[in-house]
């Protein structure tokens, strides 16, 4: 079995108190938030940091994926730039206002991730990789191809209106004000899908993961359960995308583009996908090593490709699991 | 017509390509009844449990519930209608705690009976431990805990005392035989351990290639001069 | 209309000479190889530097050669160490590896797009009931047909290849039988990686020379492998045929679709059959 799902406990059954605490520690997380952004000054810092929150929430839509299902997707980014292109292209064609927009487009990908989990869900393993691979890729050519609606390999600016849902649009794009709303919406998610994941409905999800035809004997339909993690997966990653079109105000085929399925899958198993919390963690990892890496060389993708190789090698549980492994033992109990 | 029997097979048949795992077995288990269900290897015993189960498709033949025709239901359904079963190999869900994996089979049966369940199958000292971690024989009782959440109707057994100590699969049968009689179980029991079944089974049907050799009471088994040659040996 | 069905037929095989080595892979140890596309890629550069110097059955040679050795060594120091985990382990070491070897062919051949010429035996066109047809593309499509009836034969005649067959049919059964599946992997894997080297420095001369081309056609050869079921080499090879056909009509009846056609054809045979179309395990 892989280290990447399977090594310790996960799972328990939460006595009440651990709620609480966890209400609590994601409280604090936000306050922490908001304390950085107004220690930090330098808005180039700001932006980098800004950046790697979004894309933390890609990742943790990839990372929760699969720790549900066990299954790895190569096809996040369609999930993630069907959520820009439809903010986009609802404002360039006017036909809504921008607060519709925003939820049509969490719900479109939500959708298409339900329908196309019916047909997919069910095809194991490798195969699942392949062909989330292929049909994220189709978004991408025909993001390409449709010249006429999103000006294909060029893209498009996103003219916002001044203000979204009351809120100055001018926010959204100061790196200091848009990494406490978008450091506050992960702090959110990571909490929520916790809650998902200690409760019936997930742990149903990891024993049919660990076991589909037991899980079936035992009286259970598994397709569906399956179905909705996929579901709930690209409906986080849709937020990573609403919030990068915001901040951004530009759209191109970028989004939709597998390497960046690729790159936060990768950052999804160096954090470790088995923590709700690790594929964030891998998101600032990759963005500053990125950072820094890309003063002293050209070779970024070379070395992303053997950082991936080394941690799936030498520690398949990822960054994350490695640190509440050494948590554990120096802290833990039983 | 008399009482319907709690599980019957007719007619079963399936086939892979020219060969027949089963051809045409008829078996028709009494409610209540504990029967045992043996043959050497590839007679189609599992087969068999596969067939009534749902896990497998039969080429022909029915399966009835109670009289009711249950060859079209899922697995899923003949489990809510109240067929268990388990599994030849462990079949347990490795990274959930005991108790987790039995709170998860108890919501599909909608009976919370997860505390007696521990109780009779000396699960509940293990309740928090993840199930990857306690040792086989616990595993199998687990295995056969997730099958008895419920209280099941119908209990298909593949092999539950494989891999045991000669004490531990007879301590096993003893919790099974005590649970069936208060819980009105009726159970199918394939097993290779003839001590585990002369001793716990009602009836016993001997299978051979796919068909029924013999069938009868543990005495009137050992006295079947075909079976105790071709299978049972002189040992019993 | 038959130039058209021509072209069709130079694309599905180049499709299929990469998408079996996927294919062999997976029937030998229930694997995929996310840098094989990454393969096809050396191939086509490693083609394009020999040409100049070997011309063009040089460079053919030197790809297959070259390729051997990197799938040998990636069976060797990859595949078979990682087998006994689960197969979504070698997924993504593969995939670190795509990210390495299209690095490394950036460092080595630059990131401008490179044009292979069309070797000067092969240039010019003949004429097909009236239409003009280029010689290179019929060379593309005999070779095609020779890897195909080659690879056929020796699946059906080999012992390997007899072991492979059984294999993707029934990978535990014939793992009892004794063979000594490290040599036999080792061999199935360079053949594979062989066969995507041959077919880049053939379609070096038809398309644009790119480290990143390889991720282009590793997603279509996976169309191929799955539409045609998993493991099956004539699913793959009916797969290969079929959507380069759709392709190129596409590309000739409603060009701003083209390249969403062979998709669409992968959902719809997924929501058919499940499995592929001559699919039965995955």
């Amino acid at each position: 079995m892989t280290g990447i799902v399977t090594t310790d406990p996960i799972v328990s059954r939460a006595p009440p108190p651990r709620h609480a605490l966890a209400l609590a520690s994601a409280i604090g997380a936000i306050a922490c938030g908001a304390l950085l952004a107004a220690t930090i000054q330098s808005s180039l810092m700001m932006t980098l940091v800004t950046q790697a929150i979004i894309t933390a929430i890609l990742a943790t839509g990839v990372g929760f994926l699969i720790r549900q299902n066990g299954v790895v997707s190569f096809g996040h980014a369609a999930f993630y730039g069907i959520a820009c292109y439809t903010i986009a292209l609802a404002l360039k064609l006017g036909v809504m206002r921008v607060e519709f927009a925003i939820l049509l487009a969490l719900a479109l990908p939500t959708a298409l991730a339900f329908l196309l989990g019916l047909v997919i869900i069910r095809i194991p393993g490798v195969a699942f990789s392949m062909l989330t691979l292929a049909v994220g890729q189709a978004f991408y050519e025909f993001a390409m191809k449709a010249r006429h609606v999103t000006g294909g390999e060029d893209g498009f600016s996103v003219s916002l209106p001044p203000a979204i849902l009351g809120i100055p649009t001018a926010w959204f794009q100061n790196p200091h004000s848009m990494f406490v709303v978008s450091w506050s919406v992960l702090v959110l998610i990571i909490f929520g899908l916790a809650l998902i994941a200690a409760s019936p409905f997930g742990r149903l999800t990891v024993a049919i993961r660990e076991n589909e035809e037991r899980a079936r004997f035992i009286g259970y339909r598994t397709t569906l359960p399956r179905v909705l993690v996929l579901t709930l997966s690209a409906f986080v990653t849709a937020i990573a995308g609403v919030l990068f079109t915001l901040y951004n105000t530009f759209v191109s085929p970028d989004v939709l583009h597998w390497t960046l399925s690729g790159s936060a899958l990768i950052m999804a198993i160096i954090g470790g996908p088995r923590l709700i919390w690790g594929p964030a963690l891998g998101a600032i990892i990759f963005f500053f090593t990125k950072d820094i890496a890309g003063d002293v060389t050209e070779h970024w993708q070379g070395i992303i490709g053997v950082i991936l190789i080394v941690v799936m090698l030498v520690i398949p549980s990822g960054l994350g699991g490695t640190l509440a492994a050494l948590w554990q033992r120096r802290f833990g109990h039983g | 017509m008399a009482e319907s029997h709690a599980i019957e097979g007719s007619k079963l048949t399936r086939q892979f390509g020219g060969f027949f795992a089963l051809k045409g077995v008829d078996l028709a288990v009494k409610r209540g009844e504990i029967r045992g269900l043996i043959g050497p290897n590839g007679a189609g015993k599992s087969t068999l449990i596969d067939v009534l189960s749902g896990r497998a498709e039969h080429r022909s033949g029915t399966v009835r519930m109670f009289g009711t025709d249950i060859s079209a239901m899922t697995a899923q359904q003949r489990r809510h209608a109240g067929l268990a079963r388990s599994f030849q190999r462990t079949n347990i869900f490795p990274d959930l705690t005991v108790i987790d994996q039995l709170d998860i089979a108890s919501r599909a049966a909608e009976m919370p009976n997860i505390d007696e369940i521990m109780a009779e199958l000396n699960l509940t000292a293990l309740a928090f431990r993840r199930a990857a971690n306690i040792s086989y024989g616990d595993q199998r009782r687990l295995d056969l805990a997730l099958a008895l959440i419920g209280r099941p109707k119908i209990l298909l057994l593949d092999e539950p005392a494989a891999g045991l100590s000669i004490g531990e699969s007879l301590e096993l049968a003893h919790i099974l035989k005590d649970l069936a009689a208060r819980w009105g179980v009726t159970v199918l029991l394939v097993e290779h351990d003839m001590e585990v079944v002369f001793s716990i089974c009602d009836r016993i049907t001997v299978l051979h290639l796919g068909a029924i050799l013999a069938e009868g009471t543990p005495d009137q088994i050992r006295g079947v001069p075909e079976v105790v040659t071709a299978y049972l040996g002189s040992s019993v | 209309m038959l130039v058209q069905i021509l072209n069709g037929l130079v694309y599905g095989g180049l499709l299929y000479i990469v998408s079996v080595g996927l294919v062999l892979i997976f029937g030998l140890r229930r694997i995929v190889n996310f840098a094989h596309g990454s393969l096809f890629m050396l191939g086509a550069y490693v083609g394009f530097s020999v040409a100049a110097m070997g011309g063009f059955w040089g460079a053919l040679l030197a790809a297959a050669i070259v390729l051997a050795l990197v799938g040998a060594l990636l069976d060797i120091a990859i595949l078979q160490p990682l087998q006994r985990e689960d197969p979504i382990v070698t997924v993504l070491v593969t995939f670190g590896l795509l990210l390495i070897l299209e690095d490394f062919a950036q460092f080595v051949w630059g990131k401008d797009f490179l044009k292979s010429p069309v070797p000067t035996m092969f240039s010019g066109s003949v004429l097909i009931f009236g239409e003009s047809f280029p010689v290179y593309r019929l060379v593309v499509i005999a070779v095609a047909a020779l890897v195909a009836l080659g690879l056929s034969v020796w699946l059906r005649l080999s012992k390997i290849g007899l072991y492979v067959r059984a294999s993707s049919a029934d990978p535990l059964t014939t793992a009892m039988q004794g063979v000594n599946t490290d040599r036999v992997s080792v061999i199935v894997v360079a053949l594979g990686a062989a066969l995507a080297g041959i077919s880049g420095t053939i379609s070096a001369p038809l398309l644009a020379l790119s480290p990143s081309m390889g991720s282009y056609i590793l997603i279509e050869s996976f169309i191929v492998v799955v539409v045609g079921g998993l493991g099956s080499f004539a699913g793959a090879f009916i797969a290969a045929i079929v959507i380069g056909q759709v392709h190129n009509l596409g590309l000739v009846y409603v060009p701003w679709a083209a390249t969403m056609i062979p998709f669409l054809l992968m959902v719809g045979v997924l929501i058919w059959r499940p499995t592929g179309i001559a699919g039965s395990h995955v």
